[in-house]
């Protein structure tokens, strides 16, 4: 027997009925914690506080050991003696694996055993445990989907329900499970939205922490930026995409104390999944880069590419260097502007520039996977109008500012 | 009867009265000082993360300012609760900055591994939310007032 809506929401009613009792309830401290962390009014404030003790343990725990320690073992201990015990200083090989010979610090140097394993293990290592340390202690605590309900107003306005506020926080820890999380959304047209925002607007723990080693002064700038892109690009993709934006029920747990032992094992199962996945991209990077160097194809790549980096995005030439990293880690890429001497205005419009200008590999394989052929190219062309736009935009604003 | 305390009323209003002085005057610092860092006497302000500080501390102040009235209820105490929580953020993090600030000796060749002074960096001056955290800590004692009462 097949039911029609008002029949089935009838019998709802007609069993509530008889099986709820209603009476007075006296709500407990929790629960009241509970719908003020979940008010407007109440909870804005609240998700402000606790983003930024996200943002303050972030920078404080990778400063502590990337600034504190790991510069240290690389720049004074690690640099020097593997400069001086690998043989044959001036070949091809030792450009390759130390990189520059005269270089004093692992972000200058550009070789595969230099920068190569600095950059994933010094910098981004501690980004990623602090990130998913504070994440997953807020996933078990309960606070996501508090956060989901307070942002739902904002990402309906984009075509979005608040649950895609999920994906995107875990695209700040790394876009691959943040593209992988998109299949919990309702239609094709979310999937495709939220996929194409993430690659294209959600930088990844390891890029914020080199950002934070590199610009730690304009990174509120960069998410600025990012923010606008992020709803001025969801906006128009929800007006000439076709296909449903349905609305939904949330159901929001209560709030519970956490476990450490599973905030333990989801730690150290995303950041061991990271590094399988990061550190042989890091490795190939560098080992790209440097051989285009010696081939000399970067310099005709930065000849080539100059008008455009140049003319449009007010970026010189040198960073075409970080430019072909970033087609595979933007992480690895933001980390070598390090070595590149830049204005400050410049500094941000290629961070900016790195952050939507690709997705990273592993981001694009999955996006090949999710997406039909016609969204992947959907997804590919508002990547390279974005970063025609975005990089040009910036550039004159830079110029209006006398900054550029 | 059962829903007032004017301890606690008294109490969090005075309370909720300073810490939004205090986002205030840190708002103000910012105004003038833009990230620079401020000290007078005791006290430490300004730095890269003032701007949202001060609004924390604003919005921690009017939420314990509009839980005043019937203050053990539990609908107001939860909302002081709340604030308290934002207080305690806020000023966790400024310590944990001061502890992670504090251990290593410095990324310079011939530096030690760990600073040897590492003690001395915990003097005064200290962030206003610093000095806010122990005076926070009696929402506590409400709750465990109510706990016990139920």
């Amino acid at each position: 027997m097949e039911l029609t809506v008002e029949q089935r929401w009838d019998l709802v009613d007609r069993i509530a009925k008889e099986t709820i009792e209603i009476g007075e309830y006296e709500p407990t401290l929790r629960d009241v914690i509970a719908d003020v962390t979940v008010k407007p009014l109440t909870g804005i404030p609240f998700a402000i506080a606790v983003i930024y003790g996200l943002w303050m343990f972030f920078s404080g725990f990778a400063g502590f050991f990337t600034d504190g320690f790991f510069v240290k073992i690389f720049d004074v201990h690690f640099l020097p003696w593997i400069q001086s015990v690998f043989p044959g200083k001036g070949t091809w090989l030792y450009y390759i694996f130390v990189g520059d010979p005269a270089a004093e610090t692992c972000f200058e140097s550009f070789g595969v055993l230099t920068s190569g394993l600095f950059l994933p293990i010094g910098v981004v290592l501690p980004a990623i445990v602090a990130f998913y340390l504070v994440f997953a202690f807020l996933e078990d605590v309960g606070y996501l989907p508090r956060l989901a309900v307070l942002v739902d107003g904002l990402l309906h306005k984009i075509g979005l329900h608040g649950y895609a506020i999920i994906p995107t926080i875990l695209s700040l820890g790394c876009n691959v499970p943040g593209v992988t999380a998109c299949r919990s959304l309702e239609t094709r047209k979310q999937r495709f939205m939220m996929i194409t925002l993430l690659g294209v607007f959600i930088p990844c723990a390891a890029q914020i922490g080199m950002m934070e080693g590199l610009i730690p002064h304009l990174i509120g700038w960069v998410f600025l930026a990012l923010a606008i892109g992020y709803f001025a690009v969801g906006f128009i993709l929800n007006k000439v995409w076709p296909g449903e934006s349905p609305e939904i029920l949330m159901d929001v747990p209560p709030y519970q104390k956490p476990t450490w032992r599973n905030i333990g094992r989801k730690m150290g199962t995303r950041t061991s999944h990271f590094l399988m996945e990061a550190v042989p991209f890091f490795l190939l990077g560098c080992l790209i880069v440097a051989v285009l160097y010696l081939t000399g194809a970067m310099d005709w790549l930065g000849n080539a590419l100059a008008p455009v980096l140049t003319g449009v995005f007010g970026v010189p030439e040198e960073t075409v260097a970080p430019l072909v990293a970033g087609f595979l880690r933007k992480d690895l890429a933001i980390g070598l502007l390090g070595g590149i001497e830049l204005t400050t205005w410049q500094m941000f419009t290629s961070v900016v520039l790195l952050c939507i200008y690709f997705p990273c590999l592993a981001t694009v394989a999955l996006m090949l996977k999710e997406e039909k052929w016609k969204e992947f190219l959907a997804t590919m062309l508002v990547l390279v109008v974005t970063v025609f736009v975005f990089g040009g935009l910036l550039n004159l604003i830079g110029m209006g500012l006398g900054t550029a | 009867m059962g829903n007032r305390s004017t301890f606690g009323s008294v109490y969090f209003a005075i309370f909720g009265f300073i810490v939004l002085a205090l986002g205030i005057i840190e708002l103000v610092v910012m105004g003038t000082a833009g990230l620079g860092v401020v000290c007078r006497g005791p006290l430490q302000m300004g730095g890269m993360f003032v701007g949202w500080r001060a609004i924390i501390l604003i919005c921690a102040g009017l939420i314990y300012l509009s839980s005043i009235t019937n203050f053990l209820d539990v609908r107001q105490l939860g909302k002081s609760v709340v604030a308290s929580i934002m207080i305690w953020i806020v000023a966790g993090m400024a310590i944990w900055a001061r502890i992670a600030g504090s251990i290593p000796g410095g990324p310079e060749a011939g530096t030690p591994w760990f600073n040897p002074d590492f003690l001395a960096t915990y003097g005064p001056p200290y962030m206003p939310e610093i000095y806010l955290l122990p005076l926070s800590l009696v929402i506590l004692y409400f709750v465990a007032r109510r706990r016990t009462e139920r």
